[in-house]
C-alpha cells in the first residue's frame, strides 16, 4: 500500500534538494516543472538525492523508517520521547553551527504552557505557587494539571471548530455549538485522534443523537468534504486537482475525484428546511445509495471514477457504506499522511511553526526542516503512542527544546527553522478574551451563548472573537495581525478602563511595590523586576492618588506587548 | 510570504514607538507609492445598495417595454443617456459619469452576490476567504504609516480582507452621525498620555529582550492608533465640523451623512471607503420604495461629484454605485402592491470620476432589459476596470496564508479602454 507515484515524489524531492536554499514557491515551482520533464523519460529507480547543502533539505519520503539520533521508545514514554525530540533537534543544529538559547525562566514556562494547553493564562495565585515551588518537578507537574484541566478541551475545540465549521452564508442555519461542545468533550477524554477522526468521517445520525455530523451539515458538497478531510487530517491541499491536475505535485484529476467518491452516499439534510420551523438538533446525516444529486455534482469526465484512495488502492466496497472504509484507510498506522500531519500540527501549535509549513501543505516537494524526527513522531504516535494527544503534547513540552527561552541569542537571532529558541507567538483571539477576562474579571462567568439558532457570533467571547478575527478564518500564530480598530478597543471601550479592575487584582495590598507585582502577577504571571518596582512605584506616587496609578499601570500592561504575546 | 517593504518600513518605525508622533500632523495626500497600471486614481467612494436595485427603475429605463413600471425617463447632462425622473440631481452630473448597462452576474441569491461583487470570487470557490475590492486597494495602495485607516466601511457591514488578514480590514462606522467607536480616550488627555509613556517604556523594555517582528507590528499597531486618536486628520469622521450649507446639499439621513463622510475621507487621503444604504429588496411595493430611495440617493450622489469636482478630486476620486443584482423586467403578482425579484442576468452600476472622461453608456439590454445584447460585464470585468483606473495590475497575485497565489481578479476583460 505504498505510494505509487513514489519515484516521482523522491526524484521531485531530491531535485528540491539540491536547489538549496530557494523561496518555497520557488522551489515548488522548479521542482514541478524539472520533476514534470524527467518524469518522462523517468527511471523508475530515482536517482540517490546529493548531499544537503542546507541543514532544512533532506531526502524523499523513505519506505523504512530514517535512523535517528536517539532510540524511538518501544512503548509510551513521554520523557523519552523528548529526549528523542532534543537528540534530533541538536543534531540539526550542530550541523548548521547554530547554537540553542538557554533554558526559559520558570516565568516563561509558566505562562507559554498554560496559553498553549489551556488558552488562559494562570491566576496570580497559581502563578505565585508554581514560582515559589521549590520542586525540581515542578514543570512536569504542571504539564499533568494543564492537560486534565477541562479548559484544554475548549482551547482543541476553538481550534478545531473554527477549521471544521467555515464561514459560509450557507451556514447561518447549522448550529455551531453542538460540534464545539463535542470536541471539548472529545479532548477532554482525550479520545485518540484516529477515533476521533474516524467518529468525525463515518458520523451518521442527527445532530441531537451524533453532534460530529455537524461536520457534514456545515460542508455540505463532496467538494469541500475532500478537501477539509485533505487539508486537515492528512496536511495536504488537494482542492486544486479538483479543477485541473495539482500545478505543483502529481496529484491528477482523477485521484481529487476518486477521493470524493468517498462522499458521493453522504445525504445531509438542509439545514435551511430544518430552520423553518423544524429543530435544527433534529437534522442530520445518512449513508445510503441513490444521493444522484451529489453525484450531480460531479464534472462530466469524473462521473464513473470510482472510490479509490489518494495514492491507494481501489476498495471493492460493493453495496456498503463508504466512509468506515476510507476512514479505517486513512487512520490506519501506515497511511503516509494521518499521523504525520496531526504530529506537525501540534509542533506547529507548540512552537508556532511546523516541522513543514505551511501545516497543510506537507507536499515531497516542500520537505521537513527535521524529517527523521517527524516521521519516528509520526511512526511512534501511531503505534506504540496509540494516538494520544495528551501524550504527544507532554513529551514535546517535556523536551528542552520547548524549553528553551524565547529571547534570542546574537548568534541564533536568524534562526528560524532549527528551533534554537522559542519563538514569540501571538495570542489568539479566543486566549486573548480569556485571559483579559480572567483579570478584569468582565465576561468570566458569562456562559456561551445560547440558542444561536442561525449559527451567527453571539456572546461576549463570540462578539470580541469575531471583532478580532475580522473576517479571517483564523489568525496568524506568530504574526500580530490586529489592527487599529482593535487596538482603540482594547485601549478605550469601557471594560479595559474600569477602575472596580484594577481594585480588584490590588486588592489589600498594604504598599505600592506589593500592589504592582500583585498587577504584574495577575497579567504577566511574574514578579516585576527591580527597576521595574523602582519606576511604578514612583509613578504611582505622582499620579495624582494611588489608584489612579494601579489603574494606569493595569491599562499599560494589558495593552503590552508582553501581555499580547506568549514568550 | 511576508510583505518586505512593510516589514522593513516597521523596522524602521519602531526607533520611536510614540513620541514623537504624539502631536502629529502629517502632511496627508503625499501620493501612496505608486504600483502598476497607468490609472491615476487614488481612491474610491463605493456606494452598494443593500438588496439589489432594479435596473429598469434607476439607470436603464425601459418605457416600451412589458414591464415598464411607473417611472418615466428624463435626459441628463449626458447627451443621449438618460435616466430615472426620480434622480433629478444625478442626472445634471451624468456627464462626468458612466453607466455599465451590460452588468451579467452569475449569483441570485443576496449574500453569495454581494460576496462575489465584492471580491471578484464566488462564496466557496477554493475553500478560501477572498479579500473584498476596499482590502485589496488598502494593500495595493494603502499606506502602512498613515494614521487614518485605508479602507473605512459606513453603515452596513462590509466584505472584508479575508486571506489578507486583518491588517485589511475595514474600519466600521456604524452611525457616521457618532463616529468612530472607541475613537475617545476613556480618561481625561494628561492621564492618557501618561498612561501611552507607560506603555512605550514596557514596549521598548519587551522588545530589548525578545527582538520579535510581532513586537515591533504591535507597538506600529498601537501607535497608528494613537496618531488616528489625536490627528487632525480623524476630524474627518466629524460631521459637525461641516458648515449647515454644505450639509445641507447632501440631505438627511444615515446615506447622506455617510456620503459626507466618505467625502471628507477622501479629502484626507483615505483610498477605500464604502457606504450601504439598505432596503432594495423590493420584492413588494417596488414603486413606492424604489421612487423614495432614489430620493435618499439623488442629492447626496450629486452634491458628492460636484464637491469633488469643485475641490479638484474627481479625477482622482471614483465613485461607484451598485447594489447585489438587478430586479426582474417584469412585474411580479405579490399582493396589492406587487414588486420585482432578484435579477442577476441584466443590471445596471454608474460610476463617476476616477479619471473617466464622463458621458459613457457600456453595455446594453434588450428591450425588455431582461438580457444583456452588448458586452456583457461580469463582476470580475467591473473590478478590474476599478483596478485599472487605480493603477492596481489587476493580474498580480497575492498569496494566502498557506502559499497559495492568487490573482487579484481573474478572468477579467476590463473595460477601461471605453471609458477613460
Amino acid at each position: 500500500m505504498r505510494l505509487r507515484p513514489l519515484a516521482l515524489f523522491a526524484l521531485a524531492a531530491g531535485l528540491a534538494v539540491t536547489l538549496g536554499d530557494v523561496g518555497p514557491v520557488d522551489a515548488q515551482t522548479a521542482a514541478q516543472k524539472k520533476a514534470a520533464k524527467l518524469a518522462k523519460k523517468a527511471d523508475p529507480d530515482p536517482a540517490p538525492a546529493k548531499p544537503a547543502p542546507v541543514a532544512a533539505a533532506k531526502p524523499a519520503a523513505p519506505t523504512k523508517a530514517l535512523p535517528t539520533a536517539a532510540p524511538v521508545p518501544a512503548k509510551k514514554d513521554a520523557a523519552a520521547l523528548a529526549r528523542l525530540i532534543d537528540a534530533e533537534v541538536a543534531k540539526e543544529l550542530a550541523a548548521a553551527k547554530v547554537d540553542a538559547s538557554p533554558r526559559c525562566s520558570d516565568e516563561e514556562f509558566l505562562r507559554r504552557a498554560c496559553l498553549d494547553i489551556t488558552g488562559v493564562i494562570p491566576t496570580a495565585d497559581k502563578a505565585r505557587e508554581f514560582l515559589d515551588s521549590k520542586d525540581p518537578d515542578k514543570r512536569a507537574k504542571l504539564l499533568d494539571e494543564l492537560l486534565a484541566d477541562p479548559h484544554y478541551g475548549r482551547r482543541m475545540a476553538d481550534i478545531w471548530t473554527a477549521k471544521l465549521f467555515p464561514v459560509d452564508s450557507g451556514n447561518r442555519f447549522v448550529l455551531k455549538e453542538p460540534l464545539y461542545k463535542w470536541f471539548e468533550g472529545q479532548f477532554n477524554a482525550n479520545t485518540p485522534w484516529d477515533k476521533l477522526v474516524t467518529c468525525l468521517v463515518a458520523a451518521t445520525g442527527t445532530v441531537e443523537e451524533n453532534p460530529a455530523v455537524t461536520y457534514f451539515l456545515a460542508n455540505r458538497s463532496v467538494d469541500k468534504l475532500t478537501d477539509t478531510t485533505a487539508q486537515h487530517f492528512m496536511g495536504i491541499q488537494l482542492q486544486c486537482a479538483q479543477c485541473h491536475n495539482h500545478p505543483f505535485t502529481s496529484w491528477k484529476q482523477t485521484e481529487y475525484w476518486g477521493m470524493a467518491t468517498f462522499y458521493s452516499k453522504v445525504r445531509v439534510d438542509n439545514p435551511k428546511n430544518a430552520n423553518k420551523g423544524g429543530d435544527n438538533t433534529k437534522i442530520g446525516v445518512t449513508e445510503g445509495a441513490g444521493r444522484a444529486k451529489g453525484k450531480d455534482f460531479f464534472p462530466e469526465s469524473a462521473k464513473t471514477v470510482p472510490a479509490k484512495f489518494l495514492g491507494g488502492p481501489e476498495p471493492s466496497l460493493g453495496d456498503a457504506a463508504y466512509r468506515p472504509a476510507l476512514a479505517k484507510w486513512m487512520t490506519s498506522a501506515d497511511n503516509p499522511f494521518f499521523a504525520k500531519a496531526i504530529v506537525n500540527r501540534t509542533w506547529a501549535h507548540l512552537f508556532g511553526r511546523g516541522f513543514v509549513n505551511p501545516v497543510d501543505d506537507m507536499l515531497e516537494e516542500n520537505p521537513a526542516s527535521h524529517p527523521a524526527l517527524l516521521d519516528a513522531l509520526a511512526r511512534h504516535l501511531g503505534t506504540a503512542g496509540g494516538f494520544d494527544l495528551k501524550y504527544l503534547v507532554k513529551a514535546v513540552c517535556l523536551s528542552d527544546t520547548y524549553q528553551r527561552t524565547a529571547k534570542p541569542t546574537p548568534a541564533n537571532k536568524a534562526d528560524k527553522l532549527l528551533f534554537s529558541h522559542m519563538t514569540v507567538k501571538v495570542l489568539s483571539p479566543e486566549q486573548l478574551y480569556d485571559s483579559l477576562a480572567q483579570v478584569t474579571g468582565v465576561g468570566k462567568a458569562e456562559p456561551r451563548a445560547k440558542g444561536q439558532g442561525k449559527g451567527l457570533p453571539a456572546g461576549g467571547r463570540e462578539r470580541f472573537v469575531a471583532f478580532f478575527l475580522a473576517g479571517a478564518e483564523e489568525t496568524s500564530p506568530v504574526e500580530y495581525e490586529a489592527g487599529i480598530p482593535q487596538a482603540l478597543r482594547l485601549m478605550n471601550s469601557a471594560v479595559m478602563n474600569n477602575p472596580a479592575a484594577a481594585k480588584a487584582v490590588v486588592g489589600s495590598a498594604a504598599t505600592p511595590a506589593e500592589a504592582v507585582e500583585r498587577i504584574y502577577l495577575a497579567a504577566l504571571s511574574r514578579r516585576p523586576t527591580a527597576a521595574e518596582t523602582k519606576d511604578l512605584t514612583a509613578y504611582v506616587a505622582s499620579a495624582g492618588g494611588p489608584a489612579t496609578g494601579y489603574a494606569d499601570i493595569l491599562w499599560a500592561v494589558l495593552n503590552s506587548s508582553e501581555f499580547t504575546l506568549v514568550r | 510570504m511576508t510583505d518586505k517593504t512593510r516589514r522593513d518600513f516597521l523596522k524602521l518605525s519602531a526607533a520611536g514607538v510614540f513620541a514623537p508622533t504624539l502631536s502629529g500632523w502629517l502632511p496627508v495626500l503625499a501620493a501612496a507609492a505608486p504600483a502598476g497600471g497607468k490609472g491615476k486614481a487614488k481612491s474610491v467612494i463605493l456606494l452598494w445598495m443593500d438588496g439589489g436595485p432594479s435596473h429598469k427603475d434607476t439607470f436603464d429605463l425601459k418605457p416600451d417595454s412589458k414591464g415598464a413600471g411607473e417611472f418615466k425617463p428624463i435626459k441628463t447632462a449626458a447627451a443621449g443617456v438618460e435616466i430615472s425622473e426620480h434622480l433629478p440631481k444625478i442626472a445634471g452630473v451624468m456627464n462626468h459619469g458612466t453607466i455599465v448597462r451590460g452588468m451579467s452576474t452569475p449569483e441570485g441569491a443576496h449574500q453569495r452576490a454581494k460576496y462575489y461583487g465584492h471580491t471578484g470570487y464566488r462564496e466557496g470557490q477554493g475553500g478560501l476567504i477572498y479579500p473584498s475590492i476596499g482590502s485589496l486597494v488598502s494593500k495595493e495602495k494603502g499606506r502602512p504609516d498613515a494614521s487614518m485607516p485605508n479602507f473605512v466601511s459606513i453603515g452596513g457591514r462590509s466584505y472584508g480582507s479575508g486571506f489578507l488578514g486583518p491588517k485589511h480590514q475595514p474600519l466600521q462606522i456604524t452611525d457616521p452621525a457618532r463616529g468612530v467607536e472607541d475613537l475617545q480616550a476613556a480618561v481625561a488627555g494628561g492621564q492618557f498620555d501618561s498612561r501611552v509613556g507607560l506603555l512605550d517604556k514596557m514596549e521598548k523594555a519587551f522588545h530589548r529582550e525578545y527582538q520579535a517582528d510581532a513586537i515591533t507590528d504591535h507597538a506600529t499597531t498601537y501607535q497608528r492608533a494613537v496618531k488616528l486618536m489625536q490627528s487632525r486628520e480623524a476630524k474627518a469622521f466629524d460631521l459637525s465640523q461641516e458648515s449647515q450649507s454644505a450639509r445641507g446639499k447632501y440631505g438627511t439621513g444615515r446615506f447622506a451623512d455617510g456620503v459626507l463622510m466618505a467625502r471628507r475621507l477622501v479629502e484626507v487621503g483615505v483610498p477605500f471607503v464604502e457606504v450601504s444604504l439598505g432596503g432594495w429588496d423590493t420584492h413588494q411595493d417596488n414603486f413606492t420604495r424604489v421612487k423614495s430611495l432614489s430620493e435618499q440617493i439623488d442629492a447626496p450622489i450629486a452634491a458628492l461629484v460636484a464637491d469633488l469636482k469643485e475641490r479638484g478630486l474627481l479625477d482622482s476620486t471614483l465613485v461607484v454605485w451598485m447594489g447585489d443584482f438587478g430586479r426582474t423586467p417584469g412585474i411580479n403578482a405579490r399582493g396589492a402592491k406587487p414588486g420585482r425579484d432578484h435579477y442577476p442576468r441584466a443590471w445596471s452600476l454608474a460610476m463617476w470620476g476616477g479619471g473617466m472622461r464622463g458621458g459613457a453608456v457600456v453595455g446594453k439590454t434588450d428591450k425588455e432589459g431582461a438580457a444583456v445584447v452588448d458586452r456583457p460585464t461580469t463582476a470580475q470585468d467591473y473590478l478590474a476596470t476599478v483596478c485599472e483606473l487605480m493603477g492596481i495590475d489587476y493580474t498580480k497575485k497575492n498569496e494566502t496564508p498557506t502559499a497559495r497565489p492568487i490573482q487579484i481578479v481573474e478572468k477579467a476583460k476590463p473595460f477601461t479602454d471605453l471609458i477613460v
